[in-house]
């Protein structure tokens, strides 16, 4: 049995036994059991390529998942927090995803220090707790799978109330090691002097959001570092600057949601902006709106991305000679290998809210790209039109 | 002429008596009698936000007719988006879900026996003098 199905096996134990015993939680308040879980089933209509991992048979292992949370209270201030999650799916390693201290010195001020979530954009803290979203996945072309989902440091919260409105800033600094995949390669990154400022403000029915992140990005490529030292003896320093493995990240998020009791619109828009190879710069939105109608929810989402690479240098000359030009096309292929991952996505959903605490949702998305592009897709064929319905049912439980 | 007055004022009344049996008064356990707060303050206590008075919002279980009340007229939300917004909240470990009571005699003597303790009560319920009301909605 691999590795990450008895993490999974051992996850989803705890938390039958804590659901089992719920006077465990609730003879000490200072003590908290509490969790989540999702069974995403998905099929591709499409045999020519795979999105996300789903083709054109039904899976379940993709996207489902179960978490558990302790929390306990130290003192009134003082609180420790953990949280161990199982994946099913192969690209999210199982394990403890949160681990930190919160120290509360006033109703407003909230410290906290350990390992905690990303909080890139607006669901992405919660990107694993589909019961806290209405769609069945949050959508790739705003929600990059590649972005890591926790770091290691300190987050500062302020909340500041008035009688119009309420703000909240957060303040984070930190750092970042571990494997993720970028541009459909898997490769050992390190982020240090990762820090971030997020505003939010909820205002009658409004409720908008702006942050901004920035961290400096070491990945370990060796082969690619080899050549950049190779072109950079011979004195080709351009297509050796192109092919840095370091650089400066930022992250450009704003989000706005408006809800009622009878329907919500919500939207949100990145830019992320990388200064070296194999993470290109990024714009994405999504823009949804549904209707409720208690227990069920419907609604319909658009989001769009594009992306962009940095072009490859020319100081190598072409057509000197034999030696010069295979180590130019050598160059040329590393850039025309990178997929290019420009798509847009119509989605159509409902959500069915069970019971407090559990849903169901079923979703269809059709998910576009150019012909020339990869625009997210796993190509299994080249005759593939870069077009495909995606269906989705999602079980959300949160207990 | 009279028969439509008739049927007017009784379309009338009957329209006031469902308002009335709707109006939700929030309640606090304070030594501060005079103390009213806004909807949006409210709605804000009830969303996880301590406001600087120290009250401590008390809730009742999705179920409870008061609750769907409330959620429809103060917080302006669903309940399955209520509890979505506690799911996030709460894993993200920003704000902790407030304590619920299980019917409105129940939230009654907590509010008694709890000093900060806020909840939300039908106004038609007879509130014994050492709670205040801060807030009324019909």
């Amino acid at each position: 049995m691999p590795w990450r199905l008895w993490n999974f096996v051992l996850v989803f134990g705890l938390a039958l036994l804590c659901n089992a015993h719920p006077i465990y939680a609730e003879t000490s308040d200072k003590l908290q059991f509490s969790g989540f879980a999702r069974v995403v089933l998905g099929y591709l209509d499409d045999k020519n390529a795979e999105y996300l991992n789903y083709d054109n048979s039904l899976s379940i292992d993709n996207e489902s998942l179960i978490g558990l949370q302790a929390d306990y209270q130290m003192m009134d201030s003082l609180a420790v927090t953990g949280q161990l999650i199982g994946h099913s799916g192969e690209q999210r390693d199982s394990g403890i995803e949160w681990l930190y201290l919160t120290y509360t010195p006033t109703n407003a001020l909230k410290l906290k220090l350990g390992r905690q979530r990303t909080p890139f954009l607006n669901y992405s803290d919660v990107i694993d707790v589909g019961y806290a979203y209405p769609w069945a996945t949050l959508p790739q072309q705003t929600y990059p799978r590649h972005f890591f989902s926790n770091f290691d440091g300190l987050m500062a919260s302020y909340e500041i109330p008035s009688t119009l409105f309420l703000m909240n800033i957060e303040g984070y600094w930190g750092y970042f090691k571990d494997k993720v995949v970028v541009s459909e390669r898997e490769m050992e990154a390190k982020t240090t002097g990762f820090h971030g400022l997020i505003s939010h403000i909820s205002f009658k029915n409004w409720n908008l959001r702006g942050s901004y992140h920035q961290g400096t990005t070491s990945v370990t490529l060796d082969d690619v570092t080899q050549f950049s030292g190779l072109l950079s003896q011979l004195g080709f320093s351009q297509s050796a600057d192109s092919l840095a493995t370091t650089g400066v990240t930022e992250v450009f998020q704003f989000s706005a949601n408006y809800e009622t009791v009878d329907y919500f619109v919500r939207g949100e828009l990145n830019r992320i902006k990388a200064d070296f190879i194999f993470v290109p710069d990024t714009d994405g939105y999504f823009l949804s709106t549904g209707y409720n109608y208690f227990p069920f929810s419907s609604y319909i989402s658009y989001s769009k991305n594009t992306t962009d690479y940095e072009q490859p240098a020319s100081d190598i000359p072409i057509g000197l000679s034999p030696v010069l030009d295979g180590l130019a096309y050598s160059y040329l292929n590393i850039f025309e290998q990178l997929p290019v991952n420009s798509s847009e996505a119509y989605t159509l959903g409902t959500r069915w809210d069970l019971q407090p605490g559990l849903a169901l949702k079923g979703e269809v998305s059709l998910i576009k790209g150019a012909d020339n592009e990869s625009a997210f897709f796993n190509i299994k064929d080249t005759a593939f039109d870069r077009e495909a319905l995606l269906y989705l049912i999602a079980l959300e439980w949160v207990f | 002429m009279k028969i439509l007055l008739i049927i007017v004022g009784f379309i009338s009344l009957s329209g006031s008596i469902c308002f009335a049996n709707n109006a939700i008064t929030v309640v606090a356990n304070t030594q501060d009698r005079g103390m009213l707060l806004s909807r949006h303050e409210v709605r804000n206590l009830f969303m996880g936000t301590r406001l600087g008075y120290n009250f401590i919002a008390i809730t009742l279980p999705p179920e409870n007719q008061t609750r769907v009340i409330f959620n429809t007229k103060v917080i302006g939300l669903t309940e399955s988006r209520i509890q979505s917004y506690w799911a996030q909240m709460r894993f993200t470990g920003r704000k902790k879900i407030p304590r619920e009571v299980a019917s409105e005699q129940l939230m009654l003597e907590y509010l008694q026996n709890n000093k900060g303790a806020v909840g939300y009560l039908p106004a038609s319920l007879t509130l014994p003098d050492d709670l205040t009301v801060i807030y009324t909605i019909l």
